[in-house]
């Protein structure tokens, strides 16, 4: 009988606690700025161009091989009379967010911190009807990042 | 044969059908509001949310439940024994239903007060039995068999301490006639002379109602769900009905013959609304402490349920009906009751405390393989 009367008692002082439910889609909790999402590329506001060039160190590297990059000529270079140092820059990239594992290795290898984890919700909240859509191309992976919707410790 | 039905001069059959018609919607909105109710402060206990998306603070949660299992197809193994199975849920449902026409939810407002009002719900109550069993046997499932006789022996069990419990109230009143009953407590409720007979009227009435910690007939964790296992949509949604019915009306008949119903503490006097008022408040307690209690206590085992019954409830149902008796025959003062239910709900608490605190005795086998090593 007292074990029966404290347990009535315990869960009568969880009636009047507050529930610790966060309604999910209505609220995020808010995300570490370490979290790991998908990979993003960043984009120069300085010179206006992404900083990536096309140097294939993060396909060669990805373990799942779900990146796809293509090179290209820079345009804007200071030798065609523009005013960016990069000789060679991003043409097409594509990463499959079905097939990545998010390991963080691209992001390891890249020479120019021109690719980086997401650390937003927008990186998690990804459910497609088809899978197809899961394939990113360059100005999908450049949105986020240009119109400033990254977390500082990824931007730097 | 003319019958009058809210200021109006019909036929008895139509009398009798409007009354039917009206007690189905009733208790059908009832159910679905209890469910609601008890998904919403059980969720409190375990600091959760509960329903919050289907309608405003998810109000439409039931309606929404209910609207699936109706469309729900209605499954029937194909060994299961046609007449048994299909009839069960009714044989369950009815009784309960039958159970609304005696309630006196208010001075005027009520299907019929019986003269034998206490004794009629008595007797069509504990026929939902039967159907429990019907369910488990017509299943053809070995787990629907098991929880259909678990259900039996508990129902019959725990139908005497019940019975009982309220037939010491009903001495007291001198009249098995529900308004009767309220009205004598006008001033008292029962509750006062009778803190035994309300406990045990309590505990039985949870075990009736297959309530946690009486639920071993549906224990999902032993018997997956008991006598419903092969039931599915609206049969299934009968049996669901049949509970929270069963729930409400016996929150309504220990407001009514213990608590003092419309009655105490304010007299006849008072408005309808501050009656209903009384009377919701009233049960809603006994609700809320229905849930409550089953957030708060594992279930028992069914000896433990048994030995329960007959070896403490119904010995001390015995002994209060006894003194019930004395001081009605020998005209002793009210104090004799008060004191002797007391210290009888003490001696029930002591006796359940030393159960529930004594080590188990161990399985003899253990012990030989022990002694030997």
């Amino acid at each position: 009988m007292r074990g029966i009367a404290k347990s009535l008692l315990t869960t009568l002082s969880t009636f009047t606690r507050r529930p610790v439910t966060r309604e999910y889609p209505d609220v995020h909790r808010p995300i570490p700025q370490r979290d790991r999402a998908f990979p993003l590329l960043l984009w120069d506001t300085e010179i206006d161009e992404p900083f990536c060039t096309g140097c294939h160190a993060c396909e060669r590297a990805c373990p799942v091989e779900c990146m796809t990059v293509l090179m290209k000529d820079n345009p804007n270079h200071t030798s065609q009379g523009g005013s960016s140092s990069r000789r060679k820059i991003i043409d097409k990239f594509w990463i499959d967010y079905a097939r990545c594992m998010r390991c963080n290795i691209c992001v390891e290898v890249c020479n120019f911190d021109a690719i980086a984890m997401n650390n937003t919700w927008q990186g998690h909240e990804l459910s497609v009807y088809d899978r197809s859509d899961l394939v990113m191309d360059l100005q999908q992976l450049l949105a986020q990042h240009r119109a400033g919707d990254i977390k500082e410790w990824v931007a730097q | 044969m003319n019958n009058e039905l809210f200021g109006f001069e019909i036929n008895v059959w139509f009398d009798a059908l409007a009354r039917v018609g009206i007690i189905v919607g009733f208790m059908t909105v009832t159910v679905m509001a209890l469910i609601y109710i008890e998904r919403k402060i059980l969720a409190r206990f375990q600091m959760r949310l509960g329903p919050t998306r289907t309608g405003p603070r998810g109000t439409l949660q039931s309606v929404a439940d209910a609207l699936k299992l109706v469309g729900k197809e209605d499954l029937r193994p194909r060994m299961a024994d046609p007449w048994t199975f299909e009839l069960a849920p009714y044989v369950v449902f009815v009784p309960i239903f039958l159970g609304f026409v005696i309630l006196p939810f208010l001075l005027d407002w009520h299907v019929r007060i019986l003269e034998l009002g206490l004794l009629y719900f008595v007797a069509v109550s504990s026929v939902n039995i039967v159907g429990w069993v019907m369910a488990g046997w017509g299943s053809d499932n070995r787990y629907a068999m098991i929880g259909g006789l678990r259900a039996a022996a508990q129902g019959i069990s725990y139908e005497l301490p019940l019975v009982l419990a309220l037939l010491a109230a009903a001495m007291l009143a001198g009249s098995l006639n529900l308004n009767t009953i309220v009205v004598a407590q006008a001033h008292i409720p029962y509750i006062v002379w009778q803190p035994l007979a309300f406990f045990i009227f309590f505990v039985a009435a949870l075990a009736e109602m297959n309530r946690p910690p009486f639920d071993i007939p549906v224990g999902e964790s032993e018997v997956v769900g008991g006598p419903f296992v092969e039931y599915s949509g609206i049969r299934w949604s009968m049996f669901f009905l049949a509970e929270y019915a069963a729930l409400f009306i016996l929150a309504l008949i220990g407001a009514s013959v213990f608590l003092g119903g419309w009655a105490w503490p304010l007299g006849e006097e008072l408005g309808r609304w501050w009656q209903l008022v009384l009377v919701s408040a009233k049960a809603g307690g006994l609700i809320f402490l229905v849930f409550w209690v089953r957030a708060s206590v594992p279930r028992l085992r069914i000896d433990q349920l048994m030995s329960y019954s007959w070896k403490v409830l119904l010995p001390l149902t015995f002994v209060q009906i006894v003194v019930n008796g004395a001081v009605l025959v020998y005209d002793w003062p009210d104090v004799v009751l008060l004191a002797t239910g007391v210290v009888g709900l003490g001696f029930l608490f002591w006796v359940t405390d030393r159960a529930v605190r004594r080590p188990r005795p161990r399985p003899a086998l253990v012990a030989q393989s022990e002694a030997a090593r």
